[in-house]
């Protein structure tokens, strides 16, 4: 019989900008704020994972997985970095579960981290495009935001979803985040402010991108008996998935679908024995605005074509009550442990956003083109 | 060298280019799915993109990111 695996305790930095902050100590911060939630005793962690994107590229810093463990003053444990892009952490808890799940460790700390605030725009968007195959598409100039200007280019094309639609997406998200302490962006924007904003890639614009952040956040994983005996205040992980998917945007037969997200949702409804309906609160991701429409649909809460109009409504599932991506912000490697640290406290009901009666809360998270996709769905314990 | 002609299936204006395209910077990125079914990824020879469903041609070479036309309206 397999363990069932809980978040036993959840610990973040405030997402943003740390200047002089180095990824060891807000990694430290965050584990500190996890284990210290948790009441579990360090001495029983067994495996420490770090996820982080491009901390060697931007900082120079590697081996973070026995820096940071060393730094915690654990001895004896395994300890590594994982990197899957922007869901290097979201990983990490996934390769956490399954260890849990066969009961090979009694608890494992997951930690995400990065920094990417300070650097020339150059700088960063040279070290984003790491995650595209340098191969092929690299080659040709394919950056993120160029990746999702197609999408958006051709989501409106096919569906008739229009401009305003999509920059709702970001109103929206930061109402959210005006109410989130730990949200880089704390003030509403107009509609107007983000249709009149510069092009990026068009027709991306530059408030329909999420902005360059550093932050951590911290996730201990355990099994349901350990969280019993110490009290942890644990929420229940229903399904944990991480599928791999098109690594290239010519390999997607249509890129307004994203076949990783729509694998791992159906994959995570059917372990969890849920629907999308039975969904109360979700954080996906949005690195940018349109990227909320194609995930809300690839999620199942619309059908396709539909998310342009239906995000912005008044739905069930209420979706990035953080501020998301785009208003709590992106520290790459981070952002998986911070939507799995969001929805568990709106599953404990103490969120600052709260979303009432919430018991069933999923998370999704996406590195590269779609290319590595993690949906965790998490459950409320009575 | 052999010519490559397709539908447009999308397109961007790479405005915030890497640094190994900054010199090349504003240009068109088109995804074009050739006659044969391929999908390939290519540049635009205009500063502005074409309609998604336009047909256009390229020389294909090897090792060289694909320049597309419009095919003219006979």
């Amino acid at each position: 019989m397999a363990n069932s695996v809980h978040v036993a305790g959840v610990g973040s930095t405030s997402f943003g900008g740390h200047p002089g902050r180095t990824l060891q100590s807000l990694a430290v911060e965050a584990a500190r704020a996890a284990l210290g939630d948790s009441k579990i005793p360090a001495t029983r962690i067994g495996c420490v994972f770090v996820g982080n994107f491009v901390g060697g590229i931007m900082t120079g810093q590697e081996l973070l997985g026995p820096i940071v463990a060393a730094d915690l003053g654990l001895k004896g444990v395994s300890a590594i970095k994982i990197e899957a892009a922007c869901a290097s952490s979201s990983a990490a808890v996934r390769l956490g579960h399954k260890l849990i799940e066969a009961g090979a460790e009694d608890a494992v700390l997951v930690i995400g981290v990065e920094r990417l605030t300070g650097f020339p725009r150059d700088s960063l968007t040279t070290a984003m495009t790491a995650a595209i195959d340098q191969g092929t598409e690299g080659h040709a100039g394919l950056t993120f935001p160029g990746f999702w200007g197609m999408v958006m280019a051709r989501h409106m094309h096919l569906y008739g979803t229009t401009r305003e639609q999509v920059a709702a997406v970001t109103v929206k998200n930061r109402q959210f985040g005006a109410g989130n302490p730990l949200a880089q962006f704390r003030e509403p924007v107009a509609i107007e402010k983000v249709v009149g904003s510069p092009l990026i890639c068009d027709p991306i614009r530059r408030y329909d991108c999420c902005p360059a952040t550093d932050g951590a956040a911290a996730v201990v994983l355990t099994r349901e008996e350990i969280a019993r005996q110490y009290g942890s205040p644990s929420v229940r992980i229903a399904a944990s998935v991480l599928v791999n998917a098109p690594v290239r945007i010519t390999d997607y037969a249509e890129i307004t679908t994203h076949d990783g997200t729509v694998e791992a949702a159906n994959s995570a409804y059917q372990i969890a024995g849920v629907s999308p309906g039975d969904i109360d609160v979700a954080e996906l991701h949005d690195c940018f605005s349109i990227a909320e429409i194609v995930d809300a649909e690839d999620l199942g809460f619309f059908a396709k074509g539909e998310g342009g109009p239906g995000v912005a409504c008044k739905n069930r599932v209420v979706i990035n009550p953080s501020g998301g991506l785009l208003s709590k912000g992106h520290p790459t490697g981070a952002t998986g442990c911070g939507q799995i640290y969001e929805v568990a406290m709106q599953l404990r009901g103490c969120h600052p956003n709260q979303v009432a009666n919430a018991r069933l809360g999923l998370t999704h998270n996406g590195g590269g083109t779609a290319a590595a996709v993690t949906v965790h769905i998490l459950e409320a314990v009575s | 060298m052999s010519a490559a002609t397709g539908t447009v299936q999308s397109h961007t204006v790479i405005r915030v280019p890497d640094k190994a395209h900054a010199a090349q910077a504003p240009f068109v990125l088109l995804l074009v799915a050739l006659d044969g079914g391929k999908r390939v990824l290519g540049h635009f020879d205009r500063a502005e993109p074409p309609q998604i469903g336009s047909r256009v041609t390229a020389q294909a070479a090897d090792n060289q990111t694909l320049v597309f036309r419009l095919v003219e309206k006979s």
